[in-house]
């Protein structure tokens, strides 16, 4: 990983069009402004982790065959049935 | 078009029916163009095809039939990338996890697919106010039933046809 050392109000660069300002530190925290091209998502590490992981575990169901959705409809009417 | 998946095998879809992306979907960033696909008109869960992967699809739901009061704020940089003129022409999708041992069903409300319905552009976008939950348990078909009334979008390909033996 490439480390940088910067002060308050200095930036960085990635590419032609992405620019990361450090705005402001209080003791251990730093704001941090990002300047990106509007479909650059951009996502406290985290967050993305997190929907990431569950998107990847969302695409794992991968039954083969067409009535799938069909016979998880009727199982969850089901489920619902013997709740009661 | 023709696309071949691994789950309904060959299909042909109707290129102005494709979802595009803007961003991807996370950790699936690569597959910018998506098929939605129903084969039964009456099940509120439909497939979110990549068209540019055959074995890439999520299981989708309308993020409103799992909770009627879902109201997420969707900030105005993506209404300007999404080009959204009116509310009425977004249609906000839950991906679905499934798992089968126990039985569980879960949507994603804390990350749903926004598509702007009369461009087709889409993005899954993190919403942070509320704090919707990344996997709230669907669990009463009932409730899923009565939101039928909501608005749909156009172009679902139903694949019921051509996937009968």
């Amino acid at each position: 990983m490439l480390i940088l050392t910067r002060k308050l109000g200095e930036s960085i660069r990635i590419g032609d069009d992405i620019k990361i300002v450090v705005s402001d530190i209080k003791g251990k925290q730093i704001r941090i402004g990002i300047e990106a091209p509007e479909d650059v998502s951009i996502h406290r590490e985290e967050v993305y982790q997190m929907i990431q992981e569950q998107n990847l575990l969302a695409a794992q169901f991968d039954h083969k065959g067409d009535k799938e959705l069909v016979h998880l409809w009727k199982r969850l009417k089901k489920q619902k049935e013997e709740r009661k | 078009m023709n696309i071949s998946t691994t789950r309904f095998g060959d299909i042909n879809i109707d290129e102005s029916t494709i979802v595009h992306m803007k961003g991807g979907i996370l950790g699936f960033e690569h597959f910018k163009r998506y098929a939605l696909l129903t084969h039964d008109v009456n099940i509120p869960f439909w497939w979110f095809q990549s068209v540019d992967d055959g074995s890439i699809a999520f299981v989708v739901i309308n993020s409103f039939m799992v909770r009627a009061d879902y109201e997420p704020v969707i900030s105005g940089s993506e209404v300007e990338l999404l080009k959204i003129e009116s509310p009425e022409d977004v249609v906000l999708m839950s991906i679905v996890t499934i798992s089968t041992d126990p039985f569980t069903i879960t949507a994603n409300l804390k990350a749903p697919i926004v598509i702007n319905s009369k461009n087709r552009l889409a993005r899954q976008v993190v919403i942070q106010e509320p704090d919707y939950p990344l996997r709230y348990s669907i669990a009463d078909p009932e409730m899923l039933a009565k939101g039928d009334e909501n608005i749909y979008i156009s172009g679902i390909k139903n694949i019921s046809s051509e996937l009968a033996p």
